[in-house]
């Protein structure tokens, strides 16, 4: 009973998760400060927002639904924590794991997507809709790909699971560099999960003032920053645990900073694209996706195939 | 004051977030609003970030006379950020209406709708001017 409250609310859970994710973004504001040349915030910046934002009024509109309009922060908080659990940290066993986690950790993670456009909707404001919309649309295009490259390492391990996944590969040497195709794609559809800049068509804010969070502010804004940031921290350490799966057996002090370092090493090439690339359009963002990134998740897939058969001879 | 609320004041003075609202200005103030939020001045490092919309924002960075057919969407906008909220009017025209006060179609500066926290002249007002006017306000924030 206290081992599970532990695990829930401290480590690997909410406590240790928010902790993180605000150095995470800190970490991210900082190297894009610094590769456009400026100085950048200072290291509590995120923890001073967060702060500010819960002191501050929440205002609700008359016109939205006000509870899916107050559910739906936490909501979205729970279900990025909960896909931490089945991700491995630092050894080959995750806190749960059963054959199929995978699918379990992808679908978690499309759970905020969802309650980004169900609040934006039900906020009733135009823009927060147009943003809804555009996460909706958004959603159909890197989905793919993202769920394509992850499967595509799954298939060469022969298991679903993530904890078998990644003593497999842990097993097998070298072989994780195979999945070097997937990784990219990968990337680039995490991007565009987390609206980032050349994704950042949902919440671009010279178009549509901040789209489906327009009308949420202090405490709901506060828990919602939060769950994007969380959701970074578990996407990167979805794809350090696919596609990284070195050294998995250093035990739990090297292990934990291997670990670390491996998200920031995600982290900082999100923040890389972040910085080089301007924001795409929709149609655009449709047409890579579906023209380029899911073509290349294939021939993953393909490569995969190959090796297995390779392999099982 | 209590360990909280001190917490809570330290917050509000490393992360203000602005609101840029042009209220019939002649858009030089609005050029030189724009250039102190460039990578030249970095306001980030003050924790400072422009944002959208009225709810996300604590400060309201006017400039500007205040035209008639603004006023109504000047108070709106007021009314839609949540509390505590600061206004700053930027250059003369927002301070005292300027060159313009007297005119048929323009009220006074901001202070004739909304109440401002702070003052920033000049004809356009500089983003030195505009980056202390707003340190300034922050800092004042501190002792109360």
């Amino acid at each position: 009973m206290f081992k599970d409250l532990f695990y829930i609310l401290v480590f690997p859970g909410f406590a240790f998760l928010s902790l993180f994710a605000l150095a995470a973004e800190f970490y991210d504001r900082k190297l894009y400060a610094r590769l456009q040349n400026r100085v950048g915030p200072p290291w509590f910046q995120p923890l001073a927002d967060f702060i500010k934002l819960c002191a501050k009024e929440d205002v609700i509109p008359e016109a939205a639904n006000q509870n899916i309009f107050k559910v739906m922060p936490v909501f979205v908080l729970a279900s990025v924590v909960t896909a931490s659990f089945y991700i491995p940290l630092w050894n080959n066993t995750a806190l749960l794991s059963f054959n199929g986690d995978v699918i379990v950790v992808l679908y978690l993670l499309t759970i905020p997507t969802l309650g980004f456009f169900v609040g934006g909707w039900y906020s009733s404001s135009l823009f927060a809709r147009l943003g809804s919309v555009r996460t909706i649309t958004q959603l159909f295009t890197y989905e793919v790909p993202l769920f394509m490259g992850i499967l595509a390492s799954a298939l060469l391990a022969d298991t679903w699971s993530l904890s078998e996944l990644v003593s497999f590969y842990s097993q097998h040497g070298w072989l994780w560099l195979c999945n070097f195709v997937g990784f990219a794609v990968c990337l680039l559809a995490l991007l565009g999960k987390l609206e980032k800049t050349p994704f950042d068509i949902p919440e671009a804010e010279t178009e549509i003032v901040a789209g489906s969070f327009t009308e949420y502010s202090g405490r709901l804004l506060a828990f919602l920053r939060l769950s994007t940031d969380i959701e970074m921290i578990v996407g990167s350490a979805l794809l350090a645990a696919v596609f990284l799966p070195f050294s998995f057996n250093l035990g739990p002090g090297l292990g934990f900073i291997l670990f670390i370092s491996k998200v920031m090493f995600i982290v900082s090439l999100l923040s890389l694209a972040r910085t080089v690339a301007a924001r795409l359009r929709l149609d655009q963002m449709i047409t890579f996706c579906w023209k380029i990134l899911t073509p290349l998740a294939l021939l993953q897939v393909f490569i995969n195939l190959i090796l297995k058969a390779k392999l099982i001879r | 004051m209590s360990t909280v609320s001190n917490i809570v004041n330290w917050a509000r003075i490393k992360s203000p977030w602005l609101l840029h609202f042009n209220t019939g200005a002649c858009n030089a103030c609005d050029i030189e609003i724009i250039a102190a939020l460039t990578p030249r001045y970095d306001l980030e490092r003050f924790g400072i970030q422009l944002k959208g919309t009225p709810r996300h924002a604590d400060i309201l960075v006017c400039s500007g006379p205040v035209t008639r057919q603004i006023e109504d969407r000047l108070v709106r906008i007021y009314e839609q950020m949540p509390e505590p909220k600061f206004v700053i009017a930027v250059g003369t025209c927002s301070c005292t209406g300027g060159v313009f006060k007297g005119c048929y179609n323009v009220k006074a500066g901001i202070d004739s709708a909304i109440p401002v926290a702070a003052y920033i002249p000049g004809c356009p007002a500089s983003p030195k001017a505009i980056i202390d006017g707003v340190v300034k306000l922050l800092s004042s924030l501190k002792e109360k």
